[in-house]
């Protein structure tokens, strides 16, 4: 009761203040003119006008910078792509500059389908010769390229060529002799036969075709060889070889047609046999076979390996066609040849040579003529020693009989002769010869004993 | 007499002494000798042990050791690039009476080896 009696004197004290202060006029209080009050209204209009336009002109503003916001980022984006592609030109620039600096790498050329390709080999020789009976001297004693010319799988043209040099008789200087050994053209016709013609090689045994400089273990030829039979004829020739089964055994097989031997002076006198000189031009100027038939001839060998470097060949050949120009008389020629290999160190070869011709003077007449070498590397004596694994050690015995003597018009010349020698391989194309020969003749234009010492290079 | 021989080899049976000597030794040495090649070219090193005819097909490295020695010291794959090696032999071919296919092998084994 007394609680509630307090509150009600507090609100009535409140409501009568508040009364109070309504009625009573305030200081502050003062009357506004009409003029005033428009002129206020308007200017407060004019403010909301301005208010309004400037809100107009922010989202203007607001409209315009979003725009100059994108197309800024647009820009930024084109910058973004331009300084790419400046870099990428960049690069490209600098790697064509290095390009350049380097050359393009070219396809590889395969070399083994090459089919246009032209070879020089062959082999030279140098010689010192001491002679009995006459001064020693030093001798380039052949220079004999070989020209190799391919001109696809299966045609080849080679040439052979010997260069020798020797003093002039009288006037002093020195000539150079300069001879085709050989020249043919070679048609693979199979893998069993190839056709070739030209200045051919002839397989008369088998000397004339691997008896090189460099490929022979002596200085010099056999004695039989050179006197007896030719080396070469212009003609052609099938040759070509057969296996016999699947371990590499051979049948080798070759039959040719050459111009053949020829008379020196026309007649068919026995002096005047010329085994090489047919060559088909004569000095005036014809082109003919001097006796007018083709001489013919062939080899036929079996080659029998028994394993690698262990084999056996086994040849025979002949030749025969007429000499003399009348084409009175016949010259024949037969030949057995036989090689041997022993392993890598041991060769033996050899060839019996047996001629027949007619004549005008002295009626037929045979001659005979063989060889037979050995040579043995002494690196199968396995010592180990450096100068003695690079030697070989070889002799030959050769021997032609019933040679021409043209002071005496008769065959009676015999010779033998005994040849003892080394090879010294610096490499296997670069070879030291040295042999010491031992001649029995009746012969006096040979010497009973000489020393050949020889330096040859095959390339 | 020759005074560096005790043997006058300028008699027929003195010589033939010298000759058959130095023939037996060769040969005696060469058929005694049961090792392998000691001057094999490095590069016929698939040389068989055996007789060529135990195999079917010789290969071109058999060839070339069967052939490729017999007229002169063998040459070596890497001394001529293949386009030489075609040409040379072509020239074998021919010169050396080597059938087509055995020529083919040799050729294959020479270009394969020689490295140019």
């Amino acid at each position: 009761m007394k609680k509630t009696k307090n509150t009600s004197r507090w609100i009535c004290g409140l409501v009568a203040a508040t009364g109070a202060a309504g009625l009573l006029p305030t200081a502050a209080t003062a009357e506004v003119s009409d003029a005033d009050f428009n002129a206020l209204k308007a200017m407060v209009q004019q403010l909301g006008e301005q208010v309004q336009s400037l809100r107009q002109t922010n989202a203007l503003v607001e409209q315009t910078h979003l725009q100059d916001l994108q197309e800024l980022q647009a820009l930024q984006s084109k910058l973004a792509e331009t300084q790419q592609t400046a870099t990428d030109a960049n690069q490209k620039a600098t790697a064509a500059a290095q390009a350049e600096a380097q050359p393009v790498p070219r396809a590889p050329l395969d070399e083994a389908t090459v089919n246009r390709n032209f070879q020089i080999l062959g082999d030279a020789e140098f010689q010192y010769v001491n002679a009995d009976h006459q001064n020693g001297a030093f001798a380039l004693a052949d220079f004999a390229p070989i020209f190799l010319y391919r001109g696809g799988d299966n045609i080849l043209f080679e040439a052979g060529f010997d260069t020798t040099i020797a003093n002039n008789a009288s006037g002093g200087g020195y000539s150079t002799t300069f001879n085709l050994s050989f020249a043919q053209l070679d048609y693979v016709m199979s893998d069993y036969l190839t056709l070739c013609a030209g200045e051919l090689l002839l397989p008369l045994g088998t000397y004339s075709e691997r008896g090189a400089g460099w490929l022979n273990k002596f200085p010099d030829d056999p004695l039989a060889v050179d006197a007896l039979i030719p080396g070469s004829g212009v003609g052609a020739e099938l040759r070509g070889a057969m296996p016999l089964g699947d371990s590499g055994k051979l049948l080798n097989y070759a039959v040719y047609g050459v111009n053949g031997p020829s008379s020196a002076d026309g007649t068919g006198n026995a002096g005047a046999l010329d085994l090489g000189g047919n060559v088909g031009v004569t000095s005036g100027g014809t082109s003919a076979n001097l006796h007018g038939n083709p001489s013919g001839g062939g080899r036929l060998a079996v080659f029998l390996p028994f394993k690698p470097r262990y084999d056996l060949e086994l040849g025979v050949s002949g030749m025969f066609g007429d000499w003399d120009n009348a084409g009175n008389h016949l010259w024949t020629a037969g030949v057995v040849d036989a090689a041997l290999h022993l392993g890598p160190n041991f060769e033996a070869k050899g060839e019996y040579i047996l001629t027949r011709y007619g004549s005008d003077d002295l009626g037929i007449h045979q001659q005979q003529g063989w060889f037979v070498q050995a040579g043995y590397k002494l690196a199968g004596l396995d010592l180990d020693l450096p100068l003695l694994n690079n030697l070989e050690v070889v002799g030959r015995y050769d021997k032609v009989a019933f040679a021409y003597d043209p002071v005496n018009n008769v065959f009676d010349f015999n010779t033998q002769r005994y040849t003892v020698g080394y090879i010294y391989y610096f490499t296997s194309a670069l070879l030291f010869e040295g042999d010491y020969e031992f001649t029995h003749s009746n012969d006096p234009s040979q010497t009973d004993t000489q020393l050949i010492l020889q330096i040859s290079y095959g390339f | 007499m020759n005074p560096f021989l005790k043997i006058d080899v300028r008699r027929p049976a003195g010589f033939a002494l010298l000759a058959a000597t130095l023939l037996c030794g060769g040969l005696t040495t060469s058929l005694c000798s049961a090792g392998p090649d000691t001057n094999a070219a490095p590069a016929a090193a698939s040389s068989p042990a055996a007789s060529p005819a135990t195999r079917h097909q010789l290969t071109g490295a058999e060839l070339y050791s069967i052939h490729c020695n017999r007229c002169h010291p063998e040459r070596y794959p890497t001394e001529r690039t293949a386009a030489q090696w075609k040409t040379i032999m072509l020239h074998m071919q021919v010169r050396a009476n080597i059938p087509g296919q055995q020529a083919r092998l040799i050729l294959q084994y020479l270009q394969e080896n020689s490295g140019r």
